[in-house]
């Protein structure tokens, strides 16, 4: 078992079974369906045209490489969709790390020879990002090759596993035959996928949010500053994007539609479930720059008579966001807004404990408050979350923590 | 619909002036401490007669800044990083350090041009030249690429200083038009001064940093093809605003040292110096504080721009978003151009001018291979799709490449001969 690095193999002479040099390796594919990291031929570059030296043939690989058939057996090659070039795919593009968080660029691709029986195995192990492959692609062919070697040798290496990786795929239908899943993002925690995002061109932008589940794109949208969102929503097919906007906060939700050109969030608007959409339109009648603007209309409200148990059924049944559920908010008659429970009091209560019994003074202002004024109210009264009552002393919706800790944020 | 009460008139002004951008910038920067140089020299030594060259570097200068923004609103790759994943490693890494090495020479060349341009006030360049490092390193670490690019737009508006000067110095309008545009008397040629400050010019207008730098402005702001066609008008507004300021330069220089005979300048800080006793004092204050401020704008943007394109290219961290230990090859880069940069110039033996020839010579190697990476690029059709060049535009950019190209050598030929 050893390593041969991607760079090293790329040009390599190629010798027949009967001893002849017959070409030099041109390219190096995978064929993602039938295996995700085995190399399924090698294309070598002979006087009579391109053709594929199938794995099974293959006797030593390296500065040159054996093959144990005649030229004759190799197939013609034919360009198909559904392998990975190496060469082409791999080779200086970039890819995410999902272990290390970010995108980087390819300098070389290593790949772990093991033979078996009589001929090689050749599978796909990591991706070199560090100084040892650039300065291998450098010296090829001007340093003898087993000088080089040693040399590299004192070099750390800096790689990245193959199951680390995650390809861009710009062509959806390419992407499907590539089995490419970004499995490896989806697991990673939005803000960390935002600033991968950030470090992408549009058009992998776009490839990303494509693949990634409903509710990590939306969490990942209100991560992003908002030209991003913007250039990433009108890039998405308006089905799509109202998909991922019904999942978003609404006040984010709405933030982001105001930035939009009219025919583009008409059409998400009409795209998207009723329910959502209704709050959604309500919250962009309001300035931006208020505390209506910034508001959310997904909290917990419950009547002013219910018990701890109540309140632990509503949670159960809340999907907004987590930060919301801070605060309970009890209602009177009319909706009216008359005490406000913290979500701790509640957990060290027993069931039956009336709600008014636990219930705190509540800080609430109106829908028209400028957002400094919201800002200097979170910070005198120590909030985590703030209602917005209308004229009416009824509850419209709640400002949280972290809305005013990204507002804050805008501003400097 | 109610909701687009969000959406104010002041958006829609910003979209409106934000037109004023990458182009614009890139085209004034053009009109460096070198640049000026160049200009003041042209119009002293032979007055009206080389204004015809302004309007055919011009159109190569529209047509070649128009194909950097429009792969940058395409791809939304810079320049860079496109030669990286179509030509590879090797020659990617070659191109950098020949960038490197032309941008270290310009970079020296605009610090001089801020301490020469202080020097006619009488301030010490001990003095300016730690100050003006300082700025410059200072303004692009801490400002956003917002706030950073009001100032440099307001920059850039500040060469109008080039065109005052050039009215105060009363030049004969009639001549200095009819030189713009009749063909040039092929006797000129002949001369070895006058071919050298054709080449000179020329290769003072199209530089290779320009389309690295314009092409990730491009990237970064976010320009679409959706908004491209605004971006093709601050491309072409922007390089006609630097061909005007370069005319009035010459055509200063022209109707003054010139028609007086001083034919003998060598710097902008000359020129600057022999037009007081001709054109008077305002003049001569302007000329002066035009030079600082172009010198002070290049030595702004060259070693930003240099940093982002080799880190981009080698596929090393970048970005003043991350912090020094994420990027610190970007941060290292940056820090030692201005440093060594502005550096050089305090060296009592430093070999300034050799430097300099050097950094020209490499200049005039890169921009070809530049240019024509660039060309096989827009032709990209996997790249571009149905945004590459048509046929004509084809035709007419080769025949530029091959145009600057064949200057290129004959400047590289003409200082081998010294």
């Amino acid at each position: 078992m050893s390593l041969v690095a991607l760079s090293e193999l790329l040009g390599a002479t190629v010798r027949d079974a009967s001893g002849t040099v017959r070409g030099r390796v041109r390219e190096i594919a995978v064929a993602p369906q039938d295996h995700p990291t085995r190399i399924a031929y090698l294309v070598v570059k002979t006087a009579d045209g391109e053709r594929m030296l199938p794995l099974d043939a293959l006797k030593t690989a390296g500065a040159s490489v054996r093959a144990a058939s005649e030229m004759s057996a190799w197939l013609r090659y034919t360009p198909s969709d559904g392998v990975l070039l190496l060469k082409r795919d791999l080779l200086d593009q970039q890819i995410i790390d999902v272990h290390g968080r970010k995108v980087v660029r390819v300098n070389d691709v290593e790949l772990e020879c093991t033979p078996v029986n009589s001929h090689l195995m050749l599978d796909v192990v990591a991706v070199d990002v560090g100084a040892r492959g650039a300065i291998r692609r450098l010296s090829k062919g001007v340093v003898p090759s087993f000088t080089l070697r040693a040399l590299l040798q004192r070099i750390p290496p800096r790689v990245i596993p193959w199951q680390f990786v995650d390809l861009i795929e710009t062509d959806p239908a390419r992407r499907v035959k590539l089995k490419i899943a970004y499995e490896g993002l989806s697991k990673l925690h939005p803000a960390d996928i935002a600033d991968i995002v950030e470090d992408l061109p549009p058009a992998e932008r776009e490839a990303v949010f494509e693949t990634i589940s409903e509710e990590v794109a939306a969490e990942t949208l209100e991560e992003l500053a908002p030209d991003v969102q913007k250039s990433i929503v009108e890039s998405l097919d308006k089905d799509r994007a109202a998909d991922i906007v019904e999942e978003m906060d609404p006040d984010a939700a709405a933030d982001l539609l105001g930035e939009l050109r009219e025919e583009d969030s008409g059409e998400i608007l009409k795209e998207m479930d009723p329910e959502e959409r209704q709050e959604v339109t309500q919250l962009l009648e309001f300035p931006e720059h208020t505390a209506a603007g910034r508001m959310t209309t997904e909290f917990v409200a419950i009547a002013e008579t219910g018990v701890a148990d109540d309140a632990i059924e509503a949670l159960k049944s809340f999907e907004g966001s987590r930060e919301a559920l801070a605060t309970i908010y009890l209602t009177g008659p009319g909706q009216r807004l008359v005490g406000a429970v913290p979500l701790v009091k509640i957990a060290i209560s027993s069931p039956a404990t009336p709600l008014a019994a636990i219930s705190e003074p509540y800080v609430a202002c109106a829908p028209d408050t400028p957002e400094s004024e919201v800002a200097a109210l979170f910070d005198k009264y120590n909030l985590i979350t703030l209602a917005v009552v209308d004229e009416h002393g009824r509850i419209a919706g709640i400002i949280t923590a972290d809305d005013v800790i990204a507002m804050l944020r805008h501003h400097h | 619909m109610k909701h687009f009460f969000r959406k104010g008139w002041r958006n829609r002004l910003a979209l409106t002036l934000a037109v004023i951008g990458p182009g614009f910038i890139t085209a004034s920067v053009d009109n460096d401490a070198g640049g000026i140089a160049t200009y003041s020299v042209a119009g002293a030594q032979f007055g009206y007669s080389l204004l015809w060259v302004m309007i055919p570097t011009t159109i190569a200068l529209v047509m070649i800044q128009e194909m950097s923004s429009r792969m940058g609103a395409v791809t939304g790759k810079g320049l860079s990083d496109l030669i990286r994943e179509e030509f590879g490693f090797r020659v990617t890494f070659f191109l950098m350090l020949a960038l490197v090495v032309t941008n270290f020479g310009n970079i020296v060349a605009e610090f001089a041009g801020v301490a020469s341009a202080l020097e006619l006030f009488k301030v010490s360049k001990y003095v300016v030249v730690p100050l003006a490092a300082l700025f410059v390193w200072a303004l692009v670490v801490h400002g956003t690429y917002n706030s950073v690019e009001k100032i440099f737009v307001a920059a850039s508006l500040f060469y109008v200083a080039y065109v005052v000067s050039g009215v105060l110095a009363k030049p004969d309008w009639r001549a200095a038009a009819l030189s713009t545009v009749t063909r040039p008397d092929s006797i000129g040629f002949r001369n070895y001064g006058y071919l050298s400050l054709v080449i000179g010019l020329v290769g003072t207008t199209i530089a290779p940093w320009m389309q690295f730098y314009l092409q990730a402005s491009i990237v970064e702001k976010g320009v679409t093809i959706r908004q491209y066609k605004a971006s093709r008008a601050d491309v072409i507004v922007g390089c006609l605003f630097a061909a005007i300021v370069a005319w009035f330069i010459v055509v200063a220089c022209a109707a003054t040292l010139h028609s007086v005979g001083k034919f003998n300048i060598e710097t902008g800080a000359d020129a600057a110096m022999a037009l007081r006793p001709l054109a008077g004092d305002y003049a001569f204050l302007l000329f002066a504080a035009g030079l600082f401020n172009a010198s002070l704008f290049a030595a702004s943007i060259l070693p930003i721009s240099t940093a982002y394109a080799v880190c981009e290219g080698l596929g090393l961290e970048s970005g003043l978003d991350k912090r020094f230990d994420e990027a610190p090859a970007f941060y290292w880069l940056y820090t030692a151009l201005i440093v060594l940069g502005a550096g050089v110039l305090l060296l009592p033996r430093f070999p300034l001018f050799r430097v300099m020839v050097l950094s020209q010579v490499v200049n005039g190697i890169l921009l070809p291979f530049v240019l024509v990476f660039m060309l096989l690029l827009m032709n990209d059709r996997e790249l571009m799709g149905e945004h590459v060049n048509s046929r004509w535009y084809n035709v007419v950019s080769w025949f530029t490449v091959a145009a600057m190209a064949a200057l290129s050598i004959a400047l590289l030929i003409a200082q081998a001969r010294g």
